[in-house]
């Protein structure tokens, strides 16, 4: 009898697992929406140099005539230059959603180990951190994050730090709490007298535990870095670049070309709908994944 | 009145989960006359907790019921809502399980005794008059009237069982269900609750139901008692004939597994149906050689809110010998878990030393991580003792991956589950513990501590949250385990039925000091301290 | 994998542990302690942020805009630029501690008189829309979760997401698009309204109609979905089933019992809560030119106005502060489990 290795029977659980959580995620209608639209739009993103051609984002080489409506040629109207306005509305795809998943990736890497450094290591560290954390959450992020983009270089790399470096608070209280319940069960303690060091337990029993709550957070979070994006460019902190335009900038634009008072609806309409979709896909795969870990949400 | 104050016919009730349906109670048929006190005992899951509950229809919606439930001749069942709620509380009312979560946190305990009163008055009684009332309830649970304006956290766990108690008495019931009433409760304050709530039942000619999975308290309250396992009665009949003479196999396991203390029958004999069956008693020659462990006054002192000290342990002198079994017996708040984990080496002195072997209790990470290889630990509850992504192979190996044991990893697994009688171990390895039952968990557990080869295991409460069955055959173990390996034990319990099991001596802790030490049975039958002859008068009697 | 409890919404609110006998007033300096360090924390920010972070101030305040030395020069000499920091540092608090945040670059008045202006208009909307949105959100998460799975659930938590997901400003601008000129586009009051108070009053309320619905309708569905998920924490629990055995009708088993629980954490919910309303308020004071605190942070922003933008975020963080430490403060007058016996 060839037993399997203890290797391949941890993977094989692993396995199990996924596709055990796969199944459930599969049978909720909103996240599989969710999931489906996001994957079509990151496609859409990630191909738009492929489908369409850059050039039209350049305001000396418009051709659509000022802030005209949709027609054959602009199937989404132009703006005040001239250009396609669903030209822009695909191109800012790739900022809006690079910045989206950037920014969150940086708040829950520092949330992550700021929480888990919190619950583990107690008293001081933790009382020490968790002021930080508290301080962080409670005074407004987009305040902090309009000081932070006033000071820096204009420009991508500068929202995605002010985005990130605000935005981390809530995932490190999330991360902690989530910690100290795995911490306080009796298997952390079986494993220390089994003689397991700190290592040994944030990583065999604390990291495998938190990591899909992560995992759910970093979901629901791209939605909201996406929309505090979106404001910042508004507030004019954004990239200036016109050739690299985002969601956010666009809706700036068509603010100062006062789009709203000359009825530009096709101007107003396409670059909100885009980042309400996004996020609410976001949040619809979040939740649902969150479904799937919490048994208590799944029912009804 | 001809008819029975509850009278359940073929009662069943159906879980309709997702996947598939579960039938938690199939056709039982009982009945209750006024007045008359009925214990229905089984172990978890049995479907006792099911049925208490159909009988004001307070299941889930999941839940679908057949059957008749006649309470006071009127089918339960298919009343409507209106008639439902006002028989609620007043024809029969319930005593919870964990008064703790049982009552709202929020809301003084007065007006949670007075809220039946005034829903079910004609017309709404005068504030002062309701007060009386609830004074009254409050004095009859022999709780002080200014107990009424707190909060359910400011009382402690017996007092919010007294509070339950005065709720469900509140509308002059003429049936009472009590589901598992004293089960989070220290055995003397179970003693006075139980003794309360038969005195009221008879005072007040109130019909009880009590359930639990403790014959001996149902035995020593109920006239009759009824066992359940897998949703049918097995066996019922006056208290006395069903404990004396168990017909059913069930039931046998049931009283075994509360043995009585002083009867030599249970001495060194937990009930096991295995086929090892049990060592020989120890030879009763006292061999004084060098203790293994030896702790000398040792001291672990908290420090609460508000600088305030805690003496959770306070100068205690304790040996285990080599192949010793030494019961630390103590209520909640003993200090005998802390003691525990000072002895493992989790928790730090505050005074005092502890020797392993001859040599110090080491400090330093790396000289405890030596230690825990000698010492190791059982803790209470399997269930959550084991990661419930682990499976069983991995959680046995975590200590030989932590101590980098040589030789083939496999084969000390296999050695290790072997050793806990988990057989064939090929087929344990890649379950994970939510597929065992709660006895092969725990044996998990035992096999995870016994692969690094300990000369001394600490056990916490090893068997306090499993089933009466499964208790016996896991204690038989540590017998086993100590005649083959001689495998020293410190077992930590709060029931002295344990320790006349399978102890060689016992050690009473009281409020952080040992109060008394020595052979079980010196200390159990001829108890010199006050505290160790209240514990043994508190064990509820059968007679 | 179903053994993780994942923290849902609430978890971000610690509940405090009952703590017998602990003195109210040991709590209550313990919690001002801590608003008062953050509050440090904030000042000595405020000052860092303009003066050490990478990118001159000078010029980043000239940027895009031609300067000469000489021009920065005295810009620097104006702002105190040129002494030492540390010296910098304590005229900076010295002055604080005057209540003066120096002088705006643009406005050319004292930055604290200039945010006293602007005050009452972002107290008034601030503290109107969260009333609103507080009713609207625990009004609409009870009913939601003591029902759900059905079609109001379903509906309601599906509008609550799809407002959360959108942008603030864009809302209101398309409130501002749709309701073209039923309600006024921007300001406090009409130059021309008699000044009477009921006049001024009703124009002013007039005026804040569509600030508000576009500042409740972003954050009520936080409130909503907090408090469902509270609520839902709470259906399972024991003394529900009590309150049902007692023969409570259902409606009273919620009232009485579910959500006075379930209200708790959600009440210190709203006022952590209160950093995403300013969030909310400067772009909404922005979008409709609603003459506030947010709009002020705004300009500030346009024009690099460093002293006025200093003074905003220095005020708005510490109101932030204080809010929170009084909720803390009043979280133990609510809940019995945390107040002293």
């Amino acid at each position: 009898m060839t037993a399997p290795s203890p290797r391949a029977l941890a993977w094989r659980r692993r396995g199990a697992a996924f596709a055990a959580g796969w199944r459930q995620f599969a049978s909720q209608r909103s996240g599989l929406v969710g999931l489906g639209l996001l994957v079509v739009i990151v496609l859409l993103a990630i191909l738009a140099p492929v489908i369409t051609d850059q050039g039209g984002l350049d305001v000396t080489e418009a051709t659509g005539g000022t802030m005209a409506p949709p027609d054959g040629e602009y199937p989404l109207g132009t703006d005040r230059s001239g250009r396609s306005v669903l030209l822009l509305t695909l191109w800012s795809s790739r900022v809006s959603l690079l910045v989206g998943f950037v920014a969150t990736l940086l708040s829950i890497a520092i949330g992550t180990v700021i929480g888990i450094l919190a619950a583990h290591y107690g008293r001081w560290v933790s009382a020490g951190l968790m002021r930080v954390t508290d301080f962080f959450l409670v005074i407004p992020s987009l305040v902090l994050a309009i000081a932070l983009s006033t000071v820096m270089e204009r420009g991508i790399g500068t929202i995605i730090l002010a985005i990130g470096l605000t935005s981390w608070p809530s995932a490190a209280r999330l991360v902690r709490a989530q910690t100290l319940t795995i911490e306080a069960r009796p298997y952390i303690e079986r494993s220390k007298a089994l003689g397991g060091g700190h290592l040994h337990v944030i990583t065999k029993h604390v990291l495998p535990a938190v990591l899909p709550l992560v995992f759910v957070n970093t979901t629901l979070a791209v939605g909201s870095a996406i929309v505090a994006e979106s404001t910042l460019s508004f507030l004019g902190l954004g990239d200036p670049d016109p050739m690299r335009p985002s969601w956010g900038t666009m809706l700036r634009s068509a603010w100062l070309d006062s789009a709203v008072l000359a009825g530009a609806w096709w101007y107003l309409l396409p670059p909100g709908i885009a980042i309400a979709i996004v996020v609410l896909a976001f949040t619809m795969c979040g939740r649902a994944l969150e479904a799937v870990l919490n048994p208590r949400l799944r029912e009804g | 009145m001809n008819h029975p104050l509850l009278a359940l016919r073929d009662l069943t009730v159906r879980y309709t989960g997702r996947t598939r349906e579960v039938a938690a109670v199939r056709g039982v048929d009982l009945t209750l006359q006024a007045g008359e006190t009925l214990g229905l005992a089984g172990e978890s899951g049995c479907g006792k907790s099911t049925l208490a509950m159909s009988v004001l229809r307070l299941l889930p919606a999941s839940a679908s019921i057949g059957g008749q439930i006649l309470l006071d001749g009127e089918d339960v069942s298919t009343m409507k809502w209106g008639r439902l709620r006002a028989v609620r509380w007043t024809t029969a009312s319930v005593v919870f399980q964990g008064a703790m979560h049982a009552l709202n946190p929020v809301r003084r305990v007065r007006d949670q005794i007075a809220e039946p009163i005034v829903l079910h008055a004609p017309s709404p009684p005068a504030a002062a008059a309701l007060r009386k009332r609830v004074d009254a309830l409050l004095a009859q649970v022999e709780l002080p009237a200014v107990k009424g304006d707190a909060f359910p956290h400011e009382l402690s766990g017996g007092q919010k069982q007294r509070v339950m108690i005065a709720m469900a008495l509140a509308c002059d019931p003429r049936l009472v269900i009590a589901d598992e009433p004293t089960t989070a409760l220290d055995v003397i304050v179970q003693a006075q609750v139980l003794e309360l709530m038969t005195r009221l039942v008879a005072e007040q000619d109130i019909g009880l139901v009590m359930i639990s999975h403790d014959l001996a308290v149902l035995a020593s309250t109920c006239q009759r008692l009824a066992v359940m396992y897998e949703g049918e009665i097995v066996e019922q009949g006056e208290s006395r004939a069903v404990i004396a003479d168990p017909r059913h196999e069930h039931t046998r396991a049931l009283a075994a597994a509360f043995p009585t203390v002083g009867d030599p029958v249970y001495r060194y004999a937990p009930a096991t149906s295995n086929e090892l069956g049990l060592p020989d008693p120890p030879p009763a020659t006292e061999s004084p050689g060098e203790p293994l462990l030896a702790a000398r006054d040792v001291r672990v002192t908290f420090t609460g809110r508000g600088r305030a000290l805690t003496h959770a342990v306070a100068g205690v002198d304790l040996d285990v010998r080599a192949g010793e079994i030494v019961a630390l017996v103590g209520q909640s708040g003993s200090g005998k878990t802390t003691l525990a984990r000072t002895i493992l080496g989790l928790q730090h002195l505050t005074g005092g030393r502890i020797s392993f072997d001859g040599a110090e209790l080491p400090t330093s990470a790396k000289g405890l991580r030596a230690y825990r290889r000698r010492v190791q630990l059982v803790l209470q509850d399997p269930t959550s003792a084991l990661n419930p992504r682990h499976s069983v192979y991995e959680s046995v190996a975590e200590g030989l991956r932590i101590h980098r044991v040589a030789g083939d990893e496999r084969e000390h697994v296999a050695a290790a589950l072997e050793a806990a009688e988990l057989r064939p171990p090929e087929e344990f390895m890649p379950l994970l513990p939510h597929q065992l039952s709660g006895g092969q968990r725990q044996r998990v557990v035992i096999a995870g501590a016994l692969a690094l080869r300990p000369q001394l295991l600490v056990a916490d409460e090893p068997v306090a949250s499993l089933d009466a069955s499964v208790r016996g055959e896991i204690l038989a173990l540590l017998l086993r385990l100590r005649a083959r390996l001689g495998l020293a034990a410190l077992v930590i319990t709060h029931d002295l039925g344990l320790a006349w099991n399978i102890a060689d001596r016992v050690a009473v802790m009281y409020q952080g000091e040992l109060v008394e030490v020595g052979s079980v049975d010196e200390v159990l039958a001829h108890p010199h301290h006050d505290y160790t002859k209240s514990l043994l008068a508190a064990l509820p009697t059968t007679g | 994998m179903s053994d993780i409890i994942t923290p849902t919404e609430d978890a971000l609110v610690e509940v405090p542990p009952p703590a017998r006998g602990g003195g109210t007033l040991r709590y209550v300096l313990t919690k001002i302690g801590g608003g008062l360090v953050s509050l440090a924390l904030v000042i000595v920010l405020g000052f860092l942020l303009f003066r050490v972070l990478p990118g001159d101030v000078v010029q980043s305040m000239f940027r895009g805009r031609p300067a000469t030395p000489e021009l920065m020069a005295e810009a620097e000499a104006r702002l105190g630029l040129n002494k030492p920091l540390y010296e910098q540092f304590l005229d900076y608090l010295w002055r604080l501690l005057h209540g003066d945040l120096g002088e705006s670059y643009v406005f050319n008045v004292p930055v604290t008189d200039k945010i006293l202006e602007r005050l009452w208009p972002t107290v008034l909307l601030v503290g109107v829309a969260t009333l609103i949105a507080v009713g609207l959100g625990l009004w609409l998460g009870t009913r939601s979760a003591w029902r759900r799975g059905s079609r109001f659930d379903r509906i309601s938590t599906g509008v609550a997401l799809t407002l959360w997901s959108t942008p603030t400003f864009w809302l209101g601008m398309l409130l501002l698009a749709a309701t073209s000129g039923l309600f006024p586009t921007a300001g406090l009051v009409y130059s021309d309204t008699p000044p009477d108070f009921l006049s001024q009053a009703l124009d002013v309320a007039h005026h804040m109609v569509l600030p508000t619905v576009t500042l409740v309708a972003v954050i009520y569905a936080q409130y909503q979905l907090v408090m469902r998920s509270s609520l839902l924490e709470e259906m399972d629990a024991d003394y529900l089933t009590t309150a049902r055995a007692k023969g409570l009708r259902d409606d009273q088993v919620r009232r009485r019992h579910a959500v006075p629980n379930a209200l708790l954490p959600t009440v210190t919910l709203v006022f952590l809560h209160l950093g995403m309303v300013i969030a909310g308020a400067v772009t909404t004071e922005t979008v409709f030119s609603w003459p506030g605190l947010g709009l002020l942070t705004y300009d500030a922003l346009r024009v690099r106005d460093l002293p006025l933008l200093q003074g905003t975020i220095v005020v708005l963080a510490g109101a932030v502060i204080i809010m929170n430490v009084l909720a803390d403060v009043l979280y133990r007058v609510l809940d019995p489990r945390v107040r002293a016996s």
